[in-house]
């Protein structure tokens, strides 16, 4: 009862002065909302990124390559790129077989483009690529038959996963693909799975108004058959990617991982494998702006003091000019507490409108540079707008964070001068003029 | 003979107590006042009647000696205790009206039952029962600086009647208003005295309003020089 009175008599007087209450609001209004605005746009920063890699497709992989640490004056001289030194296929083989539960393969390959002729002898081209794996890809949804796996490459079956746009441009309409033979240059592969090309693939790899018969997909042959096919099983990579099971360590699996291969390397200082993992990656660069937000809002939030001292400053001059309604106040019976807790109600009432103010500020101020740097990608990188996945995401703990602390400025800067209105004697305040 | 409100025994009040310029303003004042009695306080400036009257009001404390009001001795109670006893036995008045600005006639009513924490409705009720009693019903939504000082003073005294105090301390209520006016005021008290029964302090230095009460206490250096009118004499 008591506090919606005093409610009610703050709303009355800041009111009563609104372009004063205003003007005190400013600093509180500033500060909030430059950390909101702040806070936003790191938000906003981490959230694309986050989206922008899981949009690439799936994160649970470390990429593993190999790596000369010879010096340039070495280059050619003391080193030539010894082929055994590479990784191979055998070594990831084996790290599987030592850590089953932890890792599991996926290896692929660019084998080529080939051209084709379809049914009406037109020529078509195909990327062609191998596969240990090709099935349960989220981004590759199969419509028809299955993917590529591992029993494929063991049996070195002549199989192969092509897209809808291919069936398109390969055989008559309404054939069904699956069991169809494609003769290539290197051999014959039986279809058996037909999946849809994402959109992402699509506005990344074709230009607008393309024929589709102009259009080069990607067709996939299991791994194996392609190097038994193309005769280089005993051929070392470059790099490769080893996949991890959810749920894990990261950190750990990465130790795991340079352990195994330096393991291996021990006897050849001049050539190692390293082990890159975009996850680890992408949660040090979000440790990096979470800083860079925390540390800049700090900054921003100075100003709250100043703000504050603003709110005590005219809370001072409000309860001298009221001097004499303090004293016929408690000449009717209110008690110190009462007026104390009129006066604090009245801070934290100017703080929190002057929060809140500043969130909507911040917030708007944060979506706005938002959307336009979204703008900018647009227009000056449109290769890249389809693989940038800007989100604008303002930042509700922020926000949170701003509404208390604008209640904290009000009691911390309105406690002072509520606490002289509530000591002042009645007598010395009815006098006053 | 009715039942005392204010026993007041030898109270003595000074200032600036211990330091070289240690003033004494009371010097020992003796004093009854029982209910329904209408009382003036009569002195000239200095006389000590302001303070005095601070004493009764319970905004101040006594140096030395005792002050009971409704059997409550007042001299010994802390702050709050004090803003209790305003708050439920003492209904001021003031020379200035003193009505809280950008505050509508009700709402000014309405306040020292909101101290005394009475529910939104039952506060609502007893302001429209006191404006209609000092016949401001028709003012009720009206702010102070849309009054004319006596409507002022009239809303101020159905607020100093809120809690239903003991005793109705007026300080110099008809010196801000014209003689029309203010003998209006005046009638307003009697009415009061006479229709409700209320006790009245009326503080003044005009002779002329002391005369309309049924007692008349005068204070001169801080000392009760006279009182006359009352049913018994204060104890000497």
């Amino acid at each position: 009862m008591q506090f919606i009175e005093n409610l009610r008599l703050a709303i009355t007087s800041i009111l009563a002065n609104k372009m004063r209450s205003i003007l005190t609001m400013l600093g509180i209004i500033i500060g909030i909302s430059a950390v909101i605005m702040i806070t936003t746009i790191g938000t906003s920063i981490q959230k694309t990124l986050v989206n922008t890699f899981n949009s690439m497709g799936s994160m649970n992989y470390f990429e593993v390559y190999t790596s000369w640490n010879y010096s340039e004056e070495d280059f050619g001289l003391t080193y030539t790129d010894n082929s055994e030194d590479r990784l191979s296929v055998e070594m990831l083989n084996q790290l599987v077989e030592q850590y089953p539960e932890y890792f599991y393969l996926n290896l692929s390959d660019d084998v080529g483009s080939f051209p084709l002729n379809n049914w009406k002898k037109q020529q078509i081209s195909v990327n062609v690529s191998s596969i240990t794996n090709f099935e349960n890809l989220d981004d590759f949804p199969f419509v028809r038959g299955r993917g590529i796996n591992q029993n494929d490459g063991n049996g070195l079956k002549q199989v192969m996963n092509v897209s809808t746009l291919f069936v398109e441009q390969y055989f008559p309409a309404g054939t069904n693909p699956i069991g169809q033979t494609v003769s290539t240059e290197i051999g014959d592969f039986v279809i058996v799975g037909v999946f849809e090309l994402p959109d992402y693939y699509v506005k990344q790899m074709y230009n607008e108004g393309q024929q589709d018969i102009d259009k080069v997909t990607p067709v996939y042959i299991p791994y194996d058959t392609a190097r038994h096919l193309l005769e280089k099983e005993q051929e070392p990579l470059y790099y490769a990617d080893v996949y991890y099971y959810p749920e894990q360590d990261i950190d750990m699996l990465e130790n795991l991982l340079n352990n195994y291969f330096q393991e291996i390397y021990k006897d050849k200082p001049y050539v190692q494998i390293e082990v890159f993992n975009m996850q680890s990656e992408l949660g040090m660069i979000n440790t990096v702006i979470n800083v860079i937000t925390i540390a800049i809002s700090v900054i921003a939030a100075i100003s709250l003091i100043v703000g504050g001292v603003g709110v005590m400053n005219i809370m001072l001059v409000s309860i001298t000019e009221r001097t004499k309604e303090i004293g016929v106040r408690k000449a009717l019976g209110a008690r110190n507490s009462a007026i104390l807790a009129q006066f604090v109600v009245e801070a934290i009432l100017l703080c929190l409108i002057g929060g809140i103010i500043g969130i909507l500020l911040g917030v708007a101020g944060g979506v706005g540079i938002g959307f336009i740097a979204k703008f900018m990608v647009n227009q000056f990188y449109p290769e890249y707008a389809g693989m940038f996945k800007i989100t604008i995401q303002p930042s509700i703990p922020a926000m949170l964070i701003a509404v208390i602390f604008s209640i904290l400025t009000g009691v911390f800067f309105g406690y002072y001068p509520a606490n002289k209105a509530a000591k002042l004697n009645p007598i010395d305040a009815l006098r006053y003029d | 003979m009715n039942k005392p409100v204010i026993q007041m025994q030898n109270v003595i009040k000074r200032y600036y107590i211990g330091q070289p310029n240690e003033l004494q303003i009371l010097n020992g004042i003796s004093l009854e006042i029982h209910e329904h009695e209408f009382v003036s306080i009569v002195g000239q400036s200095g006389s000590g009647k302001s303070t005095l009257m601070n004493i009764i009001g319970a905004l101040d404390r006594p140096t030395e000696g005792t002050y009971h009001l409704n059997g409550v001795d007042v001299s010994t109670l802390d702050d709050d205790e004090l803003s209790y006893i305003r708050n439920q036995e003492i209904g001021f008045v003031f020379q200035t009206f003193n009505l809280i600005s950008r505050t509508n006639a009700l709402k000014n009513v309405e306040m020292p039952m909101m101290y005394a924490g009475l529910s939104r409705k039952k506060r609502l009720e007893r302001a429209k029962e006191l404006l209609a009693l000092v016949d401001m019903s028709e003012r009720a939504t009206h702010q102070p600086n849309e009054l004319s000082g006596g409507q002022k003073q009239r809303v101020a005294i159905a607020r100093a009647m809120a809690n239903h105090p003991s005793i109705l301390l007026a300080d110099e209520p008809t010196g801000a208003l014209d003689s029309k006016t203010g003998h209006k005021i005046m009638d307003l008290f009697h009415k009061l005295h006479q229709e409700e029964g209320t006790t009245i302090i009326l503080i003044t230095h005009s002779s002329e309003l002391a005369e309309e009460t049924e007692r008349m206490i005068t204070i001169s250096d801080g000392n009760i020089i006279a009182d006359t009118g009352g049913e018994n004499n204060a104890v000497h």
